[in-house]
């Protein structure tokens, strides 16, 4: 008996570690609280969203969800949604896709939000689209261009992003096919982890350097959680390739291909990771900032960006959190960026498919740049090419936008 | 032949780090009959403290270990002060039940401490290799398993040569008759639940070395390891050992000649594959005997 009021005793103090621990993840609604020299008044416009705040994605999840944070702070200092103040209600999926249908049913029946948000990554995405889908609200995701997601005739789903997974690389695959003769790579290796977006960028990048004559040594698919790349490495390695791609959403797994090449010793000539290297200190601190040296990776943010609206962006995130924003910050606040637009522009948000209609005809200013979509919600533009440059991340294409002139090539070898 | 012979190598290599993150788990198991699923996370909290000490004082991780050792023992003792001492007598789910708690627990309060982020220690050594012929040995894995051997033949030391290894082995083979002969069973058990966990303390310094790791990382270790123990035999330590082994060279040999996208199906088949072929596992039942039928 007494070990049971001891249990009972320590359940308490248990829950309130759970619930400090996880920071608050179960559930964070952050209001207008009053503060602030906001207009708006009168009911709440509800806006509400799942993401990945624990668990695999948390990484990305957190950031987007400061960035959700950033743009309503900002909408609410100046004035709220349609003169309402607006209070975005997240939700935890754990990185889990059971959990983040629940969620949103949960968000859409229960908490009866007026508008949503979207959550990170495709596998996330795919079944919390549909979600909506079912119950008719507009979806602006952040971050999920699988072209999975756009296959499905959906009438509600967007993606607040330049372009799908396997146009991630085109400005990649364009640049080194073009090099002149006695530099254009001669054989590629494509590695890819097995989820809706890193298996398409890599498709991407093989149909474009195969159609220019880059014979292709060595393609497989690894699962997502890997750890251990040593024997992956070991066999690109053996087959000498003068590219690697890999395509991935994450950063372990890259940063996990990138050690285990260097610890075999071997170095293409050029090197193209889709997302890896946009995780910036993360990245340079895990394989050496001296061994990030020409490494290429697609891009949707660049802090320098001279788009509509960065530089508040850049000035509130900083005062916020003390650091530059990761680029899934800029992309879950230009998803909200489009989602206002649209209801600005109809005036009203009781009819879901009209806000829809309107971004179908429509662009959008962000500060990604100026967004526009097909029938389908898919993107119309092309992502930045970036590059590690000096220990610093570089704009290197399409012209415009390049913040360096050289593009490194030959990749050096490994320090 | 070159390929194949490298496979081999670095799938050792590997095994033996498997090693040593499986004792703690099994040693745990074999004794007390608690499947202790925060194991992972506690491998994940000592990585954050090898990597603190690293990037704060400048002390090699592997080095390290002298120091994350005995921090993760003491956790261990008050973890199970505090909640585990309490299940005894229940059934070994309720222990499922308990330590997946406390692993969320932990997981969430290092989310607070370290953030959601990726770390990395990254000493000289990292990304370096030794190298012999056409053959080449990365230095963190070599270091790593040498460390796992260290510590899993201290282990073996103690329990096979000290008082405490004695009654520990007495213990898992029969409680009641340990408690007759004069053990004083709660004082052991809270022991061997410090020691398994504090054999994170070296298998987290290592793992900061080898790959980048956030709080939710430890969902990936605490399944491979469960399919080590199951794969060994549960409550075995040299059946842990053989499971490791034959895990990392089954997952590099899949990896090399089938696809990297059937390297994480290789536990489960294996673990499949045993259940069927011999359900105690490659070496189980030499512990329990009283137990597995």
């Amino acid at each position: 008996m007494r070990r049971i009021v001891w249990l009972l005793a320590l359940l308490p103090v248990l829950a309130a570690l759970v619930v400090a621990g996880c920071g608050g993840g179960g559930e964070t609604s952050s209001g207008t609280g009053g503060g602030g020299t906001g207009t708006a008044s009168g009911e709440p416009m509800k806006i509400g969203a799942s993401l990945p705040l624990t668990g695999d994605f948390s990484e990305p999840g957190v950031a987007a969800q400061q960035g959700y944070q950033i743009w309503q702070q900002q909408v609410n200092d100046s004035g709220g949604l349609l003169g309402r103040p607006v209070k975005i209600t997240i939700k935890d999926d754990q990185s889990d896709q059971n959990a983040v249908v629940t969620d949103y049913n949960a968000l859409i029946q229960q908490e009866k939000v007026d508008l949503l948000l979207g959550t990170f990554s495709s596998l996330l995405n795919l079944p919390a689209s549909a979600v909506a889908e079912r119950n008719q609200m507009l979806y602006v995701e952040p971050a999920g261009g699988s072209p999975e997601m756009f296959s499905r005739g959906f009438k509600y789903l967007f993606f607040a992003q330049q372009a799908t997974a396997e146009h991630q690389a085109d400005l990649f695959s364009q640049w080194a096919a073009g090099l002149p003769a006695d530099q254009k790579p001669k054989t590629a290796a494509y590695v890819a982890a097995d989820d809706p977006f890193g298996g398409p960028v890599a498709d991407g990048i093989k149909s474009q350097l195969e159609a220019a004559g880059v014979q292709t040594v060595y393609s497989k698919v690894y699962p997502p959680e890997t750890t251990n790349f040593d024997a992956i490495a070991s066999a690109v390695a053996s087959k000498k390739p003068d590219v690697i791609a890999q395509g991935s959403a994450g950063l372990a797994d890259g940063v996990g291909l990138d050690r285990a090449l260097i610890k075999v010793g071997y170095s293409p000539k050029q090197l193209f990771q889709a997302s890896t290297p946009s995780f910036a200190d993360q990245f340079s601190k895990a394989i050496g900032l001296e061994n990030t040296e020409g490494i290429f990776y697609a891009v949707s943010y660049h802090v320098d960006a001279p788009t509509p609206g960065n530089e508040e962006f850049l000035a509130a995130y900083k005062a916020k959190y003390n650091t530059d924003p990761p680029e899934d910050a800029a992309d879950a606040y230009a998803a909200a960026q489009v989602l206002q637009a649209a209801v600005e522009a109809v005036g009203s948000i009781d009819d879901q498919e009209a806000l829809a209609n309107w971004l179908r005809d429509n662009s959008v200013d962000t500060i990604l740049g100026t967004l526009s979509w097909d029938d389908t919600g898919a993107p119309e533009q092309a992502f930045l090419l970036a590059q590690w440059q000096n220990g610093d991340e570089e704009i290197v294409l399409p012209d415009d936008a390049k913040t360096s002139d050289t593009i490194v090539n030959p990749k050096p070898p490994w320090k | 032949m070159t390929q194949l012979v490298q496979a081999i190598i670095l799938g050792l290599l590997i095994g033996g780090v498997y090693a040593l993150l499986a004792s703690g788990l099994t040693l745990i198991f074999g004794v007390m009959d608690v499947i202790n699923v925060a194991q992972g996370a506690l491998l994940i909290l000592a990585a954050f403290l090898a990597w603190t000490l690293w990037q704060e004082a400048g002390i090699d991780p592997l080095i390290g270990v002298l120091i994350t050792t005995p921090a993760m023992f003491v956790l261990g003792f008050v973890m199970y002060k505090l909640t585990v001492q309490w299940l005894s007598g229940m059934p070994a789910s309720m222990s499922v039940l308990l330590t997946f708690a406390l692993a969320l627990v932990i997981e969430g309060a290092m989310g607070l401490a370290w953030s959601t982020t990726y770390h990395a220690a990254t000493p000289d050594y990292f990304d370096e290799s030794y190298r012999l012929g056409q053959f080449y040995f990365p230095k963190a894995q070599v270091y790593g398993c040498g460390v796992a051997v260290g510590v899993l033949a201290l282990l073996y030391v103690m329990l096979d040569h000290t008082w405490l290894g004695r009654a520990i082995r007495a213990l898992s083979e029969n409680a009641q008759s340990a408690r007759l002969v004069g053990v004083n069973v709660r004082g052991v058990a809270a022991l061997t639940f410090a020691v398994g966990v504090a054999t994170t303390g070296a298998g987290g310094s290592i793992i900061s070395v080898l790959y980048p790791f956030l709080p939710g990382s430890h969902y990936q270790w605490i399944s491979r390891l469960l399919g080590i123990i199951v794969l060994g035999g549960m409550g075995s330590l040299p059946g842990a050992v053989v499971g490791a082994l034959a895990l990392g060279v089954a997952e590099t040999m899949t990896v090399t000649y089938i696809s990297p996208r059937w390297a994480t199906a290789v536990p489960y088949v294996v673990i499949m594959v045993v259940l069927l072929a011999r359900p105690q596992g490659i070496m189980g039942a030499k512990l329990r005997e009283d137990v597995v039928v």
